[in-house]
């Protein structure tokens, strides 16, 4: 099951097609290049993954393709639509849903609360139906609370719904912020350092969850340092170093590249 | 501390009353140090709106009992709830703002004054623009002119870092201070306007209401045309108070409001999940300032006589004062907040006290709240979502 070709094969799509595509992305801060010609793809039906060394500026490139960033040069494909230079919530309605590398935390809201701010283009985000239609909006949130509990079910942390948002394990929230992320209805996910600070055995369940909702058709894109974590589950992955694009791979071929192994003992900076 | 068993339920969630009340359960135990709306601080939360409750009741029939042993003229009682009504208006104003988006805003003070002046200007016989609107039309002048000006106000500020919003906004409300007190062709400047007229003038039965009913003797007061005047004014800003807050309401538990929350955690996080910040701080920013300019219609409209002294920095801070001591983002805390302004401006004039001790109480009870109580006296509740929409997921568990 844990084959993501699989999977791809399975996917209607026309072959080939990305649902990611960068050409020639380039960020620098100051004199700084953070992030220099970096073009690859992220294949419709894939789980990929992104390692680097620190500094390697696989950060970055989440935050120029997310829209958090404005590139300086190069263009970003989401969905066959180019959205360089767009806010990062035009991004998102191309399709592209990113989570953050810390946890973030909702104030005053609870788990249940947090993830109805998932859906997308909600009725009830305007002003002006809130009373002149407000059995509609209430239909709407009641589907919405349906979804999301059924989410909640589904990640197995239904007894959070209750808890307020700050006050949830920093593990658990990585769920909440999937579970919210999946309400977004994305064709990719961006997953930055899924499992950075989490134990082993809820790292196994995020690895059961990301791979069953690969089946369902999601297409990841994830940034980890845990090599065990990545290895087992992402398929190609692509290796940053300085800013661009080393190699990208199967994961035996990236543990036996010799540049691999260079970038990250070289570069002072593996973990 | 005092068993809660038969308090009445906190909030609207009618879902799952065996599953949610075992979650609280759990919280109300032992575990009575875990945070924010956890059931342990639940019962600290409800005694203080029970003490709050009783203050409000106590001060009420302290009020009434004013009015029957014949300390308190009704016609001031009048004024002081219908002053409570206004105050409360800016902080309602406000808290859509602060306590919703998280948007710093210094120019609470400008959009009270136009709320003031546009009226004026456009219906007072002492104004110096030529028109003659009558007053009703001139409280719809005034929301349009209200949201030209949040516009003016918001387009370049609401994309700036929230510090900026703090300054510029500050900036802009003093441009327009002094554009207002020195712009003397067009405002009168520092002479005012005065020959404002009643807001129902020219309406049936309403615009004659005060002078019609005449006096009526009640042995220690007899009720003049002052009296219903101030009857009048209150239901003005009784209606105004009521309207606002429903809609506010409203908004605050829609996913509207929930956006918004959103926003005033982590504005990175609310753009991520594909919403546009930027307009929804807009939208906060006009329905706030349309909100308070409220107040300044009704400010306009019972003094008959305006200055620009309207729009002193003052008035914004008062409304914060009143935002941050009810609770940020609470309606019910915005409303409180607004009667415990005028209890401190008023009652320190009762008692005699001076405007610099009036400030030193204020700013001491700030620095009370922050230290001992910074959610404020009452935070919003727990859980906002639409009402209605739970009983989906009830006959689900």
């Amino acid at each position: 099951m844990s084959e993501p070709a699989a999977a791809r094969s399975e996917e209607p799509e026309e072959a080939g097609d990305a649902v990611l595509r960068t050409e020639n992305l380039r960020k620098t801060f100051g004199g700084l290049t953070a992030t220099d010609d970096v073009t690859m793809e992220v294949e419709r039906g894939t789980i990929t993954g992104m390692i680097g060394p620190n500094g390697a500026g696989k950060s970055t490139f989440f935050n120029l393709v997310s829209g958090f960033y404005e590139p300086d040069g190069g263009s970003v494909v989401v969905n066959g639509e180019e959205t360089t230079g767009m806010d990062p919530h035009e991004v998102t309605e191309h399709g592209l849903v990113r989570t953050f590398q810390t946890p973030r935390k909702l104030e005053g809201m609870t788990v249940r609360e947090a993830m109805l701010v998932g859906p997308q283009r909600q009725l009830g985000e305007s002003v002006i139906p809130l009373f002149t239609q407000p059995d509609a909006v209430a239909a709407e949130e009641r589907q919405n609370l349906q979804r999301a509990e059924e989410l909640l079910e589904r990640f197995e942390i239904t007894h959070l719904a209750d808890q307020p948002a700050t006050d949830i394990s920093g593990g658990q929230l990585k769920l909440v912020e999937l579970a919210r992320a999946m309400l977004a209805e994305p064709d990719l996910l961006l997953l930055d350092e899924p499992v950075a600070g989490v134990n082993p055995t809820l790292a196994n369940k995020l690895k059961a969850i990301i791979r069953e909702l690969h089946e369902d058709g999601i297409t990841f894109l994830i940034i980890e340092h845990d090599m065990g974590f990545i290895m087992d589950l992402a398929d190609p992955i692509v290796v940053l170093n300085q800013g661009a694009v080393l190699m990208e791979g199967s994961p035996d071929e990236v543990k036996n590249d010799d540049r691999v192994v260079e970038a990250y003992l070289g570069g002072g900076g593996g973990d | 501390m005092a068993d809660d068993s038969h308090e009445p339920e906190d909030d609207i969630e009618p879902e799952g009353a065996d599953d949610g009340s075992s979650a609280e359960a759990g919280g109300n135990g032992p575990g009575g140090s875990r945070s924010a709306f956890e059931g342990g601080v639940d019962t600290s939360q409800r005694r203080v709106e029970r003490l709050t409750n009783y203050g409000i009741a106590a001060a009420a029939v302290a009020l009434l009992a004013g009015v029957l042993v014949g300390l308190v003229s009704p016609t001031y009682l009048l004024f002081l709830v219908s002053l409570a009504g206004m105050y409360a208006l800016l902080s309602l104003g406000l808290n859509v703002q602060w306590g919703y988006a998280g948007l710093i805003n210094f120019s609470v003070a400008a959009f009270f004054g136009l709320g003031a002046y546009v009226p004026a200007l456009l219906s007072a016989s002492g104004s110096p623009l030529p028109w003659d609107v009558s007053p009703i039309a001139g409280l719809f002048v005034a929301v349009a002119a209200t949201v030209v000006l949040a516009l003016a106000i918001g387009i370049p500020t609401l994309s700036l870092r929230e510090d900026y919003l703090a300054i510029a906004s500050l900036g802009l409300a003093e441009v327009l201070r002094l554009v207002v007190r020195n712009q003397q062709s067009w405002t009168n400047g520092t002479n005012g306007i005065g020959g404002i007229p009643l807001f129902f003038e020219g309406v049936p039965v309403l615009g004659t209401f005060a002078s019609d009913v005449g006096t009526v003797d009640l042995g220690i007061y007899t009720l003049g045309y002052q009296f219903w005047n101030g009857l009048l004014n209150f239901a003005i800003v009784a209606g105004f108070v009521v309207v606002s807050y429903v809609v506010l309401r409203r908004v605050h538990r829609s996913p509207w409001g929930r956006v918004l929350r959103t926003i005033r955690s982590d504005e990175d996080l609310a753009e991520a999940l594909g919403k546009n910040t930027y307009a929804f701080r807009m939208q906060a920013f006009v329905l706030g300032s349309v909100v308070a300019m409220l107040a300044g219609v009704y400010y306009s409209y019972s003094n008959y006589f305006i200055t620009p002294g309207i729009f002193d920095p003052i008035f914004t801070f008062y409304a914060w004062i009143a935002v941050i001591l009810g609770g940020s983002g609470s309606n019910r805390g915005a409303l409180f907040g607004g009667v415990v302004i005028v209890a401190i401006v008023e009652g320190s004039r009762g008692l005699g006290v001076g405007a610099s001790w009036r400030l030193f109480a204020v700013g001491a009870l700030i620095i009370a709240v922050m230290r001992f109580r910074p959610q404020g006296v009452l935070p919003p509740r727990k859980e906002l979502i639409w009402p209605g929409a739970h009983r989906g997921g009830e006959t689900d568990e």
